[in-house]
């Protein structure tokens, strides 16, 4: 499993270790629903390895996709009556304003825990289980089983 | 959300023959009261302007923008304390960022971005308030009426 940012740090500091070498994470797939996301951002609030945060910059094709009778849905359809084209691209975001905001998610820095998922009130992030194919395939279990050996 | 909504949408609704509309969201605290110090002067101002009473200007949301433009106004203002001196420690600058949020949002659709403006002045300063509403009369006046689908 592939450590944080601090954990590399600590690692890396005691006596006699050699760097280690991620091999992958097994966990859960995180899938995001982007057309869902309210913008809370509770997801990059509880991330443990910071794979899911804010971002700087706002998709304004998240308030056409967005549910209607959400917030974010009612936005949309207001800025769709008054739009002359299409959004062209994202928009800049204010410092005070914080629910307009992007998640971004680096999928390779997940750890795929789920904790995202789990405090999600919309079902924005969902958590997919690994098949059982591919954790009794894992490389990340096989050179732990040949670490402890 | 839904009374200040109501009250925006009677706004709209009755200027009807009017050229323009400005819809303007003035603060409790200071504009209102600046509002009121014209009246009693017996000032007039645009027949453009529909006002709409919050509390405090960080009460408005992007929303309320952008609902106000799409359901008649040709141009919306919030008019709010002075910086650093809002009632509410804060509300003034939220709508400062929201308002910014706003304008880049129509930018991105090819809307003007001085269709949504922010003005600041304190209770006793009436003819900050004319002069902002009068500005904001021409500023509107020399645009084109906002088209919708």
């Amino acid at each position: 499993m592939p450590l944080t940012a601090r954990g590399e740090a600590i690692f890396e500091r005691l006596p006699g270790s050699a760097p280690r070498i991620s091999t992958g994470a097994i966990g859960c797939q995180i899938v995001r629903h982007e057309e869902l996301c309210i913008g809370c951002g509770r997801c990059a609030s509880v991330c443990p390895s910071g794979a899911t945060a804010k971002g700087q910059v706002f998709d304004p094709m998240q308030l056409y996709s967005a549910p209607p009778d959400s917030r974010r849905g009612a936005l949309g359809v207001a800025l769709r009556a008054i739009a002359r084209h299409q959004p062209s691209g994202p928009i800049e975001v204010p410092e005070r304003v914080s629910v307009f905001r992007t998640i971004v998610f680096d999928a390779s820095r997940c750890l795929g825990c789920g904790a995202c998922a789990r405090v999600c009130p919309t079902g924005a992030a969902e958590a997919l289980p690994v098949p059982a194919a591919e954790i009794a395939s894992s490389s990340s279990l096989a050179s732990a089983r040949e670490a402890t050996a | 959300m839904s009374d200040a909504l109501t009250e925006e949408r009677a706004a709209v609704s009755e200027a009807g023959s009017a050229d323009r509309t400005i819809v303007g969201f003035f603060c409790r605290e200071c504009a209102y009261a600046a509002a009121d110090a014209t009246g009693n002067a017996r000032v007039s101002l645009p027949t453009t302007i529909r006002s709409v009473l919050v509390p405090c200007t960080g009460r408005v949301s992007p929303l309320h923008l952008l609902s106000a433009l799409s359901e008649g106004a040709d141009g919306v203002y919030i008019a709010g304390c002075l910086e650093g001196q809002c009632h509410y420690r804060e509300g003034n600058f939220h709508a400062l960022d929201r308002i910014e949020f706003a304008q880049n949002l129509l930018e991105s659709v090819g809307v003007e971005r001085e269709r949504v403006r922010m003005f600041t002045m304190s209770a006793a300063d009436s003819p900050k308030f004319v002069a902002a509403a009068r500005e904001m009369h021409e500023t509107i006046s020399a645009l084109p009426p906002l088209k919708r689908k």
